[in-house]
């Protein structure tokens, strides 16, 4: 495998903090040489802090309303 | 010896095991708290598995149905939380299994190197305001994950939106954590590449 290809493999990980201390190391310099897979990392990170902004929306009020009164409903006929 | 039963940086929550106590003590205004706490992450994670509003609210309902009739008998080993989504994620594969029954697809390293390595992908970090990215990406942003094949979707929406850990997804999956990295980062990637190809394509048209 490339060079490149193997440190794309584990950019994620990366991101993440998961990997061990040489592969870190490795992958860190590569990462400084490399403005293809800096890119890349750039790229990745902007995608899951924008997926993660637009996940904060409240469910509708009714909704919330039903879920409660069917879990009860269903509870208390099964305990009859 | 067994394992410790909560991760150094999950502490054990207070709230949901005083009120799991309660519960088994017979009160029912523990069953209203304890949905109260769980039904807008429930409903959300169902809707973004399966894209139907209703679909989203019979899952957060078939899950805290199935958690309160086994409740007694939770060992409180995983924190409550984890527990719920495991329920909720075999009711989104149950349901997707019963609506098509063709195996499902796999999502290729090879297929995610296209493009040569240049990507754009708008960064929004100063942007304090957000309907400006709502409007410019909401849609798309919905309909990249909507493409994702689900068990890759559903390990997605675990890590990077509901913030479980590698080892929890895993557990919550049933998964080895080396998948859970494999599906996660090329879900990232289909995502990053399909963000990218849209907004690319928009920039064209302005
Ligand atoms: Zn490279």
């Amino acid at each position: 495998m490339s060079e490149c290809g193997r440190h794309f493999e584990r950019i994620s990980e990366y991101l993440d903090g998961e990997l061990d201390q040489e592969t870190l190391v490795e992958i860190e310099r590569h990462l400084s040489e490399c403005p293809r897979c800096g890119n890349c990392l750039e790229s990745l990170k902007r995608t899951i802090a924008l997926c993660r902004r637009l996940e904060d929306e409240e469910i509708p009020l009714d909704v919330q309303r039903r879920i409660k009164e069917k879990v009860l409903e269903c509870l208390a006929e099964e305990s009859h | 010896m067994p394992k410790s039963a909560y991760p150094v940086d999950k502490p054990f929550d207070a709230i949901d095991h005083a009120l799991i106590e309660s519960f088994k003590a017979g009160s029912s205004e523990a069953i209203e708290k304890l949905v109260e706490r769980y039904e807008s992450r429930l409903f959300r994670f169902g809707l973004r598995m399966c894209g139907h509003q209703q679909d989203a609210e019979d899952i957060a309902q078939e899950t805290f149905l199935s958690a309160f009739r086994h409740l007694d008998r939770f060992r409180q080993e995983t924190p409550l939380k984890n527990w719920l989504f495991k329920i909720a994620a075999r009711a989104c594969f149950r349901r997707r299994r019963k609506k098509k029954g063709e195996p499902e697809r796999e999502i290729s390293i090879e297929s995610l190197k296209e493009n040569n390595g240049d990507y754009v992908i708008p960064d929004f970090s100063e942007t304090p305001d957000e309907s400006v990215i709502r409007n410019e990406l909401k849609a798309v942003i919905d309909g990249a994950v909507r493409e994702l094949p689900s068990k890759y979707r559903m390990v997605f929406n675990l890590r990077d939106i509901e913030g479980f850990s590698t080892e929890e997804t895993a557990g919550i999956v049933g998964i080895s954590e080396q998948l859970v990295k494999t599906r996660l980062h090329r879900a990232r990637l289909f995502l990053r590449n399909k963000i990218s190809a849209a907004y690319k394509e928009g920039d064209r048209k302005r």
